[in-house]
């Protein structure tokens, strides 16, 4: 957006504000700035002094420079740092190659209007207006040694299918469970895209004798390049920030170690250190590194 | 049912028991005298206050409502209840005793204590001390003692971490729980119930804290109190090959364990031992309330026993014994009346409103009358008896920024892969090391 206002290739720049304008627009910007500094940024850099620091959170007098000893501790000591990246990786990448096409290939049936569209609409949304905790709730009601699915299979607890207890699996459980709500997400986001299509579109190509798949992907995938930028910023963001379902399943035990249940589990409690504060500033350039990346070539192609 | 809250930890949180439940429960218990008393009585008036529960269980909360009424019906005063669920309450009490927090709260004695007290969050209570000290034997006011020797803890229950089972079962085997002595004889017990297609040994760690008890046990048989307390004081190192042998006895016990250690929590466990398909279970033994709460005659059932002797130079000499009790928040509004009601739930009126609940409870005060014990009560006492060394629980005997954090998910990964344990524990040595300076 910034690249686009300062290039003077059109004329937009030239044109004056009134007085009045100008006041407005002063408080319609500066009344949210203000609280988005005070709220966001002024927080986010204090954890980021802070996590060169050892703290443990209460009185300011015992606050002390540690220099880069949390980082060192979970780059070099802490086995655990490396099995919750790993476990983003994989959220990461389950969503990027499974639930998200998979939003995306549900919209466009939907939106093709294949027999009983509206019932597969409703269903597939139905789980995204519930939290991620209640979708923890839920699905732990579901998988947990005496719960319901082990109950069919009339396997009590000593005998039950340990679908969280078993290290090699429950990841993929947690991504089932995560995808149910992922994916209707998505879905939503994207057939609102769809909607937005003028139909020519779709009959000129038509016209032109396109297979199906290639007018989605010569056509309308073009066509929705917006969303997909959304879409794609979401997928990122909501793999890395992943906290609530697994705090709900886990809690900060280390059943599975994602980034988000570092943090808190370093800085919540009675064990604070500013080791948490380093793992919150980790997640914070990972997630904010690849975004501000994706988001400025995008920009940039739509200027050119 | 408590097994449903500890498995939803958000569950729990904010949940306000209904006043008017409170008013009649008070009234009911001493209906006009509560007005007189708070008329006639000496006692300065002190003001509404609020009591924070860290439980949502059945027993426990019908122990504390009954404290809470039997005070409000002494005093007149009122008392709002607030209950949390345990871990829940757990982690957010820094934030909790920084904001707002309750008057007076329940929480645990020891470091948990003292830290808490060192960042000056707590109310001193060594006046409530003066006047109900000597109701309690000096261990007690140890454990409440912050370290600049102030008491800061109201001590309300003990309980000893034991080998659990039921006696039905041992004597469909034909042993006899006395005749379980050492570790040989712990073998053949589990042995017998594998045969029998039972579950040995149960266990739960997926709260990543249960599995510590069993450490810190094999570690006292093993190498003795000495060298446990001060492993976790780290003035002897993980490294060091008499911590190797602690997982090597550990080991040993895998194969009697259900497999699901990971998936199960405490309570997880404890169901085990309740539907009777495992043989035994070592954990404190303040569950018995929730046998009770299925039938009196499985509350009848439930036994305990010392650990096993492994090393004939420490015997059975030490045990975990943890104590529960409560303490009152410098940030509350009402000092005075957070101090007021701990001396009530110190008090042996207090504590006898808790036990009139008929939910088995081990008060530390020494009004209350053993004697009256039942018999498995009576067992904890011969259990604790027996030990020299007291010990509260790895996560209250060291630091808690280890404990948790770092200790708890290493015995998780060494139950994935026990195979693991040299590297596991030179993992926790380097992350000791690496610990910030107190």
């Amino acid at each position: 957006m910034k690249s686009s206002a300062t290039r003077p290739s059109k004329s937009r720049r030239r044109r004056a504000f009134s007085r009045g304008d100008r006041v407005t627009l002063g408080i319609f910007v500066g009344i949210p700035t203000f609280f988005h500094l005070v709220l966001v940024w002024i927080p986010a850099i204090l954890t980021i002094v802070l996590s060169f620091t050892y703290w443990t959170g209460i009185n300011f007098g015992d606050i002390k420079w540690a220099g880069v000893a949390n980082y060192d501790n979970i780059f070099t000591k802490t086995p655990q740092f490396y099995e919750a990246l790993r476990n983003n990786v994989i959220w990461l990448l389950w969503f990027g190659f499974i639930a998200t096409p998979a939003g995306v290939l549900l919209a466009y049936q939907i939106d093709r209007k294949i027999r009983g569209h509206q019932a597969y609409q409703s269903i597939y949304y139905l789980p995204v207006i519930l939290s991620l905790a209640v979708t923890g709730i839920i699905w732990n009601f579901m998988l947990r040694p005496d719960g319901f699915v082990n109950g069919v299979l009339g396997r009590d607890i000593d005998e039950a299918i340990s679908f969280f207890g078993n290290y090699d699996i429950n990841i993929y459980v947690i991504m089932v469970m995560a995808s149910w709500r992922h994916i209707g997400y998505i879905m939503l986001l994207y057939l609102a895209g769809l909607k937005a299509i003028d139909p020519t579109l779709r009959e000129a190509a038509a016209i032109d004798g396109a297979t199906e798949w290639a007018t989605f992907r010569k056509v309308i995938l073009p066509a929705m390049r917006p969303v997909n930028i959304i879409v794609i910023v979401i997928t990122i963001i909501e793999s890395l920030r992943a906290f609530d379902m697994v705090y709900v399943i886990y809690g900060t035990s280390a059943g599975l170690p994602i980034l988000g249940i570092l943090v808190f589990q370093n800085i919540a409690g009675e064990g604070a250190s500013m080791k948490g504060a380093a793992y919150a500033v980790i997640l914070f350039v990972l997630s904010i590194g690849p975004i501000i990346a994706y988001l400025r070539q995008q920009f940039r192609a739509d200027v050119s | 049912m408590s097994a449903e809250n500890s498995k939803v930890p958000e569950s729990g949180r904010g949940f306000t028991v209904n006043r008017r439940e409170l008013l009649v429960g008070a009234a009911g218990v001493a209906g006009a005298g509560a007005l007189f008393a708070a008329c006639g009585g000496g006692d300065k008036v002190v003001g509404p206050l609020t009591f924070g529960a860290r439980t949502v269980d059945e027993s426990p909360t019908k122990q504390l409502k009954a404290l809470v009424a039997a005070y409000e019906a002494k005093t007149g005063n009122t008392v709002t209840y607030n209950a949390t669920e345990s871990n829940a309450f757990q982690n957010n009490l820094s934030q909790y005793l920084q904001g707002t927090p309750d008057d007076a709260f329940q929480w645990m004695a020891g470091y948990r204590m003292q830290f808490f007290a060192e960042q000056g969050l707590l109310v001193d209570l060594s006046d409530v001390w003066d006047k109900i000290g000597d109701q309690y034997s000096e261990s007690y006011k140890i454990a409440s003692t912050g370290l600049d020797g102030k008491q800061y803890f109201i001590p309300q229950s003990w309980y000893p971490w034991g080998l659990h089972f039921r006696k039905s079962m041992l004597a469909d085997l034909g042993i006899d729980p006395d005749g379980i002595y050492n570790w040989d004889d712990f073998l053949k017990m589990l042995d017998g119930m594998k045969k029998k297609g039972l579950v040995g040994f149960a266990a739960g760690d997926k709260g990543g804290w249960e599995a510590m008890g069993t450490f810190d046990i094999i570690n006292a048989r093993v190498n003795g109190y000495q060298y446990h307390v001060d492993l976790l004081a780290g003035r002897e190192k993980w490294t060091d090959p008499r911590t190797a042998k602690v997982f090597e006895y550990w080991e040993q016990l895998v194969p009697y364990m259900n497999d699901n250690v990971l998936d199960l929590e405490w309570d997880g466990a404890m169901q085990l031992l309740l539907q009777k398909k495992a043989g035994a279970m070592l954990m404190g033994s303040w569950f018995g309330g929730n046998f009770k709460e299925q039938s009196d005659a499985d509350y009848e059932d439930l036994w305990i026993i010392p650990f096993p002797e492994i090393n004939p130079e420490h015997k059975r000499d030490t045990i975990d014994a943890p104590i529960d009790g409560f303490c009152a928040a410098k940030n509350g509004t009402n000092n005075d009346g957070g101090k007021d009601f701990l001396a009530f739930a110190g008090d042996m009126e207090g504590v006898q409103a808790m036990l009139d609940t008929g939910v088995p409870m081990t008060s530390a005060n020494k009004g209350q009358d053993t004697s009256a014990y039942d018999a498995f009560q009576t067992q904890q006492l011969a259990v604790m008896a027996e030990a020299k060394y007291v010990t509260q629980f790895l996560d209250r005997d060291t630091r808690p920024d280890f404990a948790g954090p770092v200790v708890g998910p290493a015995i998780q990964s060494w139950f994935k892969n026990p195979k693991d344990v040299n590297k596991i524990l030179e993992s926790l040595q380097e992350q000791w090391d690496a610990l910030p300076p107190l």
